[in-house]
């Protein structure tokens, strides 16, 4: 049988009181099992078995105060296990004032390590990007690896993402002929022209079934240049010139998959209405076969688009210098209108005319699209 | 050969270069017949004598004073503060003395001693037995700031110290004084005092850290390879000066930095590495720089040290955040 006395339970404190017993007397406790908790000036303790046995007896109850190498519990220590005896002689060299130096051993190799980091690596394909070019990257799905950045030492930006993204876009194409011709001209167009839209509508109740939009818009641009000739001019900044036109050039806008074409219907009023129909089938046959001549597409002195085949009801063409007009003519619209104070349904076409203000007066614009109505409503 | 335990490898540093160096001595409390709180100086008194093992009173700013004036005439002291969290009595002496004395003489005088003090928490002390306040030191310019986390690394860093010319504070993580072991060959060869150690190499990941916590770690390390996470584990060593070098490249590799360390999170050693990585590698980065630290607060009594601790698990987590919601 073996005593157990308080233990210094740290700070030199000579006094503990007893808190709570965790045995009884006949019990077995194993090595390190809580057996009491008493409570020092500092501190609750947990005191651990010192080793394993059958509880004798116990000294104190709860609420007593013991003093340090007072007998606290006699035990019959059980055979000494092989591996315990080492164990507890080691414990004791471990001394320490306080707290509790663990022994067990970890399963991890401290000790096998380089001095520095790896020598002679060679880290290939590293990626310097702006934290942002990163994020970037991941929002628009670029790859940074594709990127050579533009930055200092290869360091990528968010521009290098933005002209990746670019690039990457599939079924990029330099544009030719008729595409890229628009892109200057539309360009030019915009920079330099002060386009000012006017838009008008001509009730169609007294078209017959069937009429043909594109001759009665053609004739009524010849009318109306005849009415008011301002429109059917050319105007050169430059040299601060303009000519009217005697002879109505009509450019007349046709879609197409190459892009734009603007043939020119010269002497348009020279043409029966029979005759612009054969030139117009002739002439958009020959722009989907790619056969059209650059003489063709000369010398209009007014355009018309008639954007309302498709779809479309106002908008706002844009003028090509040197001429200073062009018509829109939109969808045909079905519009509820008042007639001698009765609600009536009409047919009305919409016009949008864009003419550039520098060669034309307002009033020169609307005289010009009015007189385009006067002609647009009249039977055929 | 037999495998010897943290501790045993400082003691053994201290036997070595002791009997190499007769300017070595050794003084702190109990350091003498005691052979140290936690038997870092045994056998020491009865080898080389009472002269050279000098057991102090209990009074930290006496063995500050003392080192510095041993230090300043020739000796190399080291000293021992049983634990980190009593060196503050001694505050005045380390950095207005120890740490100034090469730059106020004009280089007339250097200061070679060694401070040694265990520290960290795990071992279920009181909280001023428990602390971990290394960035102190490091802030203060002309310490030298080390911490082993290996028998071989113990050894050879303390033989370092020794033999170095600055003031070292030379803290030892107790919580590992005798739970990692490994062969030490006492052959005298000092480590780089300036570098860190990379304990394992990986392409996804560079983990910082030092101390205890380097067992977790590379217990993280092996976990996180088993699910398909590569990381390079690097125990800093040199608290100060930080060997950025081997960091950057490491992170020119991985791209993605974590720090792990006991001490609170607040001006850390690891703010401090997260700073000069922003500052020269910030463009490296696939992931912001991450850390698993100890609380800011003041180190739980050990009933709650556990929730203050890190644990492995803690460190796998943070390290699949930053590389599985960084890809």
């Amino acid at each position: 049988m073996k005593s157990f006395m308080l233990p210094d339970l740290g700070e030199g404190l000579a006094e503990s009181e007893i808190v709570e017993w965790h045995i009884n007397v006949g019990d077995t406790v194993k090595l390190d099992q809580i057996v009491v908790t008493v409570e020092t000036a500092k501190a609750i303790v947990e005191v651990p078995a010192p080793y394993s046995g059958k509880i004798i007896r116990r000294h104190g109850e709860a609420g007593d105060v013991i003093n340090i190498g007072a007998v606290l519990l006699e035990i019959e220590e059980s055979e000494p296990s092989s591996e315990a005896a080492p164990q507890a002689a080691k414990k004791e060299d471990a001394a320490t004032v306080v707290g509790n130096v663990s022994q067990q051993s970890h399963h991890v190799d401290v000790d096998d390590f380089w001095i520095g980091g790896e020598q002679n690596a060679t880290v290939e394909n590293t990626i310097t990007a702006m934290p942002s070019a990163r994020l970037l990257a991941q929002r628009l799905g670029v790859d940074l690896a594709s990127i050579t950045g533009s930055g200092a030492n290869g360091l990528i930006t968010d521009a290098d993402i933005y002209s990746q993204c670019d690039k990457q876009l599939p079924g990029t194409e330099v544009l030719k002929g008729a595409r890229r011709t628009m892109v200057n001209t539309m360009a030019e167009s915009h920079l330099n022209v002060a386009n000012v839209t006017i838009t008008e509508e001509a009730l169609l109740d007294n078209w017959p079934e069937g009429e043909d939009i594109s001759i009665r818009l053609i004739q009524a641009i010849i009318y109306a240049s005849k009415q008011e000739p301002a429109l059917n001019a050319w105007f050169d900044a430059d040299t601060m010139t303009r000519c009217v036109h005697t002879a109505v050039n009509i450019g007349i806008a046709v879609d197409s998959s190459h892009g734009l074409y603007v043939p020119v219907l010269r002497h348009a009023d020279e043409y029966s209405a029979k005759g612009v129909r054969e030139w117009l089938d002739k002439t958009i046959k020959g722009i989907r076969q790619r056969k059209i001549g650059r003489e063709q597409l000369q010398h209009a002195t007014i355009t018309l688009t008639n954007f309302g085949a498709i779809a479309g009801i106002y908008a706002t063409p844009v003028v090509s210098p040197p001429q200073v007009a062009i018509v829109g003519a939109g969808r045909i619209i079905e519009k509820v209108v008042m007639k001698d104070g009765q609600p009536v349904a009409v047919k009305a076409m919409p016009l949008s005319m864009t003419f550039d203000h520098r060669a034309c007066t307002g009033g020169e614009a609307a005289r010009f699209i009015k007189a385009l109505v006067e002609d647009l409503v009249r039977k055929s | 050969m037999a495998e010897i335990t943290l501790l045993e490898a400082v003691n053994l540093a201290l036997h070595h270069e002791m009997k190499r160096d007769p300017n070595v001595v050794v003084l702190g409390e109990d350091v003498g017949d005691n052979g140290g709180v936690f038997r870092a100086t045994v056998g020491l008194k009865q080898k080389f004598g009472l002269k050279r093992v000098i057991d102090s009173p209990l009074a930290e700013a006496l063995i500050g004073g003392v080192s510095v004036g041993m230090a300043s005439q020739g000796l190399r002291p080291v000293a021992e503060f049983q634990f980190q969290g009593f060196v503050f009595p001694a505050m005045e002496h380390l950095i207005c003395h120890a740490a100034r004395m090469r730059n106020r003489t004009r280089g007339r005088l250097t200061c070679p001693a060694v401070f040694r003090a265990p520290f960290g928490g795990g071992i279920h002390a009181p909280e001023h037995h428990s602390e971990s306040i290394e960035a102190l030191f490091a802030h203060i310019p002309g310490f030298r700031v080390v911490i082993p986390s290996s028998p071989q690394r113990a050894y050879g860093l303390l033989l370092a110290s020794i033999r170095s010319n600055d003031p070292v504070m030379f803290f030892e993580p107790k919580r590992i004084y005798r739970t990692v072991k490994s062969e030490v060959v006492d052959n005298g060869n000092a480590l780089p005092l300036d570098t860190c150690f990379t304990l394992r190499k990986g392409r996804d990941l560079t983990l910082v850290t030092w101390g205890a916590c380097v067992v977790e770690s590379l217990q993280a390390a092996s976990t996180l390879s088993s699910q398909g996470i590569e990381v390079e584990v690097i125990d800093l060593a040199s608290i100060k000066p930080i060997d950025m070098a081997t960091i950057l490249s490491s992170l020119e590799k991985t791209g993605r930095l974590l720090v792990v360390h006991e001490a609170s999170k607040t001006c850390g050693v690891g703010a401090e590495i997260l700073a000069r990585t922003a500052e020269h590698a910030m463009c490296l980065l696939k992931a912001p720089p991450k850390r698993v630290t100890g609380m800011d607060t003041v180190m739980p009594y050990y009933r709650n040290e556990d929730y203050f601790l890190i644990e492995e698990q803690d460190i796998v987590l943070a390290a699949r955040e930053l590389v599985e919601g960084w890809k």
